[in-house]
C-alpha cells in the first residue's frame, strides 16, 4: 500500500471539498472546527504500472489548511495525526504532500515520534523530494530547447538553492547537464557557501542580480516579501519553473516570451480513476499529480519500502537516477510546456 | 491572491522558528508550575472529574453486565480496572496536596449519568454502550492523552498506565456494537444525537480549568474527535455516517 497525505489550498476550498465529499460536520464549520477535525482517509485507489504491476493506495486529507500556518501547534498536530492515521492503516510508504513536508521540516517534527499509542516509523514516510528534484531537472532539460534556449549556453538561476530540492537541482545541473552557468540564490549565506564548496561550482548571488542574467529560473523557495519584479528586465525568452508550493508564479510573471512551467508535476500514462487530483486542481486530474505523490507510488511499485527522501541535503545523484529510471519504467513523465495551454505569450 | 498567501505564510514559518525551537525543546517544554494556588484550584476540579469519571465507569460497566449477563466476567474485569484507575488518580491529587471537589464532579456528570440510568432502566444496551464505552471513554482518552504531555512526573506515569487500559475499554464497546450494527444502528444514531452535545458542553465547561493545567481546548476537542471517529469507523460506519453523527458536536 502507498499513501498520499495532502490538504486543500485554502480554507474556502477545503469547505467546498468537504461538502462535495459529504463531510457536512466540517463543511459547515468555521476555522476553529477545522482545527479540531481529525485527518480523513478520503479515497482508496488501485494503480496499474506500465509494467503491469498493480498496487493499492489511499489518499489522506490532513484537514490542514494554509490559514493554520500561523498556529504552529495546530499545524504540527495536523501533520502528525495524518501520519499516525497512515501508519495505523498499515500503509508501507506515504508521501508528505503540499505543506506537509515543509511543516515537518520547519517545525522539527522528528522529535515527536510518539503519537498517542503509536510510535511513528519514519521509514514508512517520504518527502518525495528526490523525485520532485529529478522531475524539475527533466522539465528544464526538455523544455528549454523547445523555446529556443540552448542549454550549453544557458545561465540557470536556482532560487532557494540550499533547500532539499534546491540543492539537489543544483547538484544535477552542475554534474549532468552541461549548462553554461549556475547562479545560486538563498536567504542564508552559510549553507550557500557550503553548497558551492561541495559542488565546486556555481556562483552565489542575489535575486536582483540573478534574474536579469538568467535564461532559466528554477523557483524552489518562496519569494521575499517585498519582491517587485520588473519583467522588462528578464531575458527573452525566459523559462520559469515553479517548483514551489502552491504553484502561483504565473500570476507574477506575465509577459511576452516568458514561459512559466508548473514544476514537479508528472503525468501518468493511464487514467487513474481517482477524484483527489481534481481537488488539487490539476489540469488533467486523472493523470497528473505532484511528483512527491508519484514517488510513493514508484517506491511501492518497486517494493522499496524505505524513507527514500528524508531530512535535508540527502539527495544524491544516484538516488535521483534510481527514482528517475523507475519513474519512466512505471509510466510517469514530467509535464511540459505543450501540456499547458496557459503559456503566457501575451 | 495566492502569491500573497505564499509570502505571508513563509514569513510566518520563519518568524515562528525560534518559538518553535524553544517550545519543542523537551527540557524547556512549557510545563505549568504545579505548586501555585491557581494550579491547585483548577486541579481540584479536574482531578475530581477524573476520579468521578472512573467511579461512574466502574458502576456503568457493572450495570451493563446486568443487560448482558454472559459478559459478566469480562465486564467485571473492566470495572475493576476502573477502580484501580480511580485509586491512581486519587493518589495524583494527594501528591500535589489537592483535595478533589467531588461535589462539582458529580454535578458535572449528572446529565450524562441521568441519561445512562434512563437507558439502563429501559434496557437500551446500545445507548448505554454509546454513553460509556464510546463517549465517556473517548472523552477520557482524549483528556489523558493531552494531560500526559503537561502532567507532573508522578501523574504522568500513572496516566500513561491508565491510557493503555482505556484503549481496551473503547475496544470492548466497539466490538459489541460492530457485531450488532445491523440491529443497533438506528438507536446508536439517536442516542448520539442526544448525548454527543453533552460531551461538547462538558468540554466547554472544563476548558478554563484545563487551560490552567496547560491543556489546550482545541487539542482536547481534536483528540476526542480522533478517538470518537476511530471507534465509529471500527464499528463499521462509513465516512458520511460518521460525518452526520459528528455534526451533533457542532451545535
Amino acid at each position: 500500500m502507498f499513501g498520499l497525505i495532502g490538504h486543500s489550498t485554502s480554507f474556502e476550498d477545503a469547505k467546498r471539498k468537504a461538502s462535495l465529499l459529504g463531510f457536512d460536520h466540517i463543511a459547515d464549520g468555521d476555522l476553529d472546527v477545522w482545527c479540531t477535525a481529525p485527518p480523513q482517509l478520503v479515497e482508496n485507489v488501485e494503480v496499474k504500472s506500465a509494467t503491469g504491476i498493480s498496487i493499492e493506495g489511499s489518499y489522506i486529507d490532513s484537514c490542514f489548511v494554509p490559514e493554520m500556518l500561523s498556529r504552529f501547534k495546530t499545524a504540527r498536530r495536523k501533520v502528525l495525526n495524518a501520519m499516525e492515521l497512515a501508519q495505523k492503516k498499515g500503509i508501507n510508504i506515504t508521501a508528505l504532500g503540499g505543506f506537509t513536508s515543509i511543516i515537518f521540516e520547519n517545525f522539527n517534527l522528528l522529535q515527536h515520534k510518539q503519537i498517542r499509542n503509536t510510535a511513528l516509523e519514519w521509514e514508512r514516510f517520504t518527502t518525495g523530494n528526490t523525485h520532485t528534484a529529478w522531475v524539475i531537472c527533466k522539465q528544464l532539460e526538455i523544455n528549454a530547447p523547445r523555446i529556443g534556449i540552448d542549454l550549453k549556453k544557458a545561465t540557470v538561476a536556482v532560487i532557494g538553492a540550499t533547500g532539499d530540492i534546491g540543492s539537489a537541482v543544483c547538484r544535477w545541473l552542475i554534474n549532468k547537464t552541461g549548462i553554461s552557468e549556475l547562479l545560486m540564490v538563498a536567504r542564508q549565506q552559510e549553507p550557500l557557501a557550503l553548497l558551492q564548496k561541495e559542488l565546486d561550482g556555481g556562483t552565489i548571488t542575489s535575486l536582483d542580480e540573478a534574474l536579469p542574467q538568467a535564461d532559466i529560473v528554477v523557483w524552489v523557495a518562496s519569494m521575499p516579501k517585498t519582491i517587485e519584479i520588473d519583467t522588462d528586465n528578464l531575458k527573452k525568452p525566459c523559462l520559469m519553473i515553479d517548483g514551489g508550493y502552491p504553484k502561483n508564479l504565473d500570476e507574477k510573471f506575465q509577459g511576452e516570451n516568458i514561459y512559466v512551467l508548473k514544476g514537479g508535476i508528472v503525468e501518468f500514462f493511464n487514467d487513474i480513476g481517482w477524484n483527489m487530483m481534481e481537488l488539487a486542481e490539476m489540469q488533467n486530474p486523472q493523470r497528473e499529480m505532484f511528483a512527491c505523490f508519484a514517488e510513493a507510488m514508484i517506491l511501492e511499485f518497486e517494493k522499496c519500502h524505505t524513507n527514500f527522501s528524508w531530512g535535508r541535503n540527502n539527495i544524491s545523484l544516484e538516488k535521483m537516477e534510481f527514482i528517475g529510471a523507475a519513474s519512466l519504467k512505471h509510466g510517469f513523465s514530467a509535464i511540459g510546456l505543450d501540456k499547458q495551454p496557459k503559456v503566457l505569450t501575451v | 491572491m495566492h502569491n500573497e498567501l505564499k509570502i505571508t505564510d513563509m514569513q510566518t514559518l520563519e518568524s515562528n522558528k525560534k518559538t518553535i525551537e524553544e517550545s519543542t525543546n523537551p527540557i524547556s517544554l512549557d510545563l505549568p508550575d504545579f505548586t501555585t494556588d491557581s494550579y491547585k484550584d483548577a486541579y481540584s476540579r479536574i482531578n475530581a472529574i477524573v476520579i468521578e469519571g472512573e467511579q461512574e465507569a466502574h458502576d456503568n460497566y457493572i450495570s451493563i453486565a446486568s443487560l448482558i449477563p454472559n459478559e459478566l466476567e469480562e465486564l467485571t474485569k473492566l470495572a475493576r480496572m476502573e477502580m484501580k484507575h480511580k485509586k491512581g488518580f486519587t493518589a495524583c491529587g494527594r501528591n500535589l496536596g489537592v483535595e478533589a471537589d467531588m461535589e462539582f464532579a458529580k454535578k458535572f456528570f449528572s446529565k450524562l449519568h441521568g441519561n445512562f440510568q434512563i437507558a439502563l432502566e429501559k434496557g437500551n444496551l446500545t445507548t448505554c454502550l454509546l454513553i460509556q464505552a464510546i463517549l465517556i471513554e473517548a472523552f477520557a482518552i482524549s483528556a489523558y492523552n493531552v494531560y500526559i504531555r503537561v502532567a507532573d512526573p508522578f501523574a504522568k506515569k500513572i496516566t500513561e498506565g491508565v491510557v493503555k487500559d482505556e484503549y481496551l475499554h473503547l475496544n470492548y464497546g466497539q466490538e459489541w456494537l460492530k457485531e450488532n450494527l445491523s440491529t443497533c444502528k438506528e438507536e446508536l444514531m439517536e442516542a448520539n444525537k442526544v448525548n454527543l452535545p453533552l460531551i461538547k458542553k462538558m468540554l466547554d465547561e472544563v476548558a478554563e480549568d484545563a487551560s490552567v493545567l496547560a491543556m489546550d481546548k482545541e487539542e482536547l476537542m481534536e483528540e476526542f474527535m480522533i478517538a470518537y471517529q476511530d471507534t465509529l469507523m471500527e464499528i463499521g460506519l462509513d465516512n458520511r455516517e460518521i460525518a452526520r453523527m459528528a455534526m451533533a458536536a457542532i451545535v
